[in-house]
């Protein structure tokens, strides 16, 4: 137990460290944070956006903005909980604009990527695959949450301040989201 | 095990294990430093931002400001500093060569003072005659 909590500690130094450098213009350290937290963010978009081109979209934009304040960036939280919650917001905004121009959640389930590889991504696609369609029958609002908070690991109070909601509202999201996915889950397996 | 944790625990290990492309990395690093170098570029300190930007500068930067205000205004009419003090109490040559003048000439600079004022006032009235004598003058003036 203190050995992980001594563990997390130089983790979260090194982080500090890392943004500390990139705040002076290093791109040394922007590109080890990209290289962390990458991966991450991409399962985040494709979980929420259930597209994994436009979910590349929000990630590339989402570091290129966070790129454009080096020299002014301030981190209050942790940096994960940062891009998360950029994550979050930016494909919110792509699934407005989405919804506008009225293309529906399984048309837009062709995954499409620029991943060069196509084993990879077929690998990709069949672990990413499952929960997605799941958690795509439950609300956008509702999946944000649960996302956020059991594969982000994002206090509800953190989703609370990302999202402008009150805690109440993120926790009822939250249990609302949950049992319409058991819902779900168990009409499946009666069928 | 709670229904609820059944879920929260299958969520939990559904969590989608995606790897970025090698062009997508390429294009988001290409972009990102590009945005890193605008940045840069835009808020490139000049000498007075990196002075307003710390307090102490900003007070130091204060101080050497008056003390050039003050040092420029006492070198910058050096002649006025030193004007003699004899004739800056009276305006007219009556003034100058009342008691209280010359007593005030007298205290700041002596008789030295006082002859200056003097002649100062008799630059301005004209030419003193020879047989005129300052007790004279100063009978004349005060009326005595």
């Amino acid at each position: 137990m203190a050995v992980s909590l001594i563990g997390r500690a130089n983790l979260m130094i090194d982080e500090k460290i890392l943004v500390w450098k990139f705040n002076r213009g290093s791109k040394d350290a922007f590109q080890m944070l990209y290289e962390k937290y990458k991966d991450d963010l991409l399962g985040l978009a494709i979980t929420l956006l259930r597209d994994r081109s436009l979910a590349e979209d929000v990630v590339h934009d989402v570091f290129v903005s966070f790129a454009g304040t080096t020299g002014s960036f301030h981190l209050s939280g942790t940096l994960k909980g940062y891009l998360s919650t950029c994550v979050a917001n930016c494909a919110r905004d792509r699934n407005r604009l989405r919804s506008r121009r009225d293309v529906g959640l399984d048309a837009a389930e062709g995954m499409g990527s620029d991943s060069g590889d196509p084993i990879e991504h077929v690998i990709d696609s069949e672990q990413s695959g499952r929960l997605t369609q799941l958690l795509g029958r439950v609300a956008y609002e509702q999946r944000e949450v649960i996302v956020l908070h059991l594969h982000q690991e994002m206090r509800f109070k953190e989703i609370a301040e990302a999202l402008g909601i009150s805690i109440n509202t993120a926790q009822s999201r939250y249990r609302y989201g949950l049992d319409k996915l058991r819902s779900i889950i168990n009409s499946m397996v009666t069928k | 095990m709670k229904p609820e944790k059944n879920i929260e625990e299958f969520v939990k290990s559904e969590k989608p294990h995606v790897t970025t492309g090698g062009a997508m990395d390429e294009r988001t690093l290409t972009d990102s430093f590009e945005a890193m170098d605008e940045t840069i570029r835009a808020n490139k300190p000049s000498a007075a931002g990196t002075i307003l930007r710390s307090r102490a500068a900003r007070l130091a930067a204060a101080a050497v400001i008056i003390v050039a205000v003050g040092l420029l205004m006492v070198y910058r009419n050096p002649g006025e500093q030193q004007q003699p003090q004899t004739v800056s109490a009276a305006k007219s040559p009556v003034e100058m060569m009342t008691t209280m003048s010359l007593t005030i000439a007298y205290r700041k600079g002596g008789m030295e003072a006082v002859e200056e004022q003097y002649n100062e006032a008799f630059k301005l009235i004209g030419p003193r005659p020879e047989s005129l004598s300052v007790k004279h003058i100063l009978a004349e003036f005060n009326g005595t």
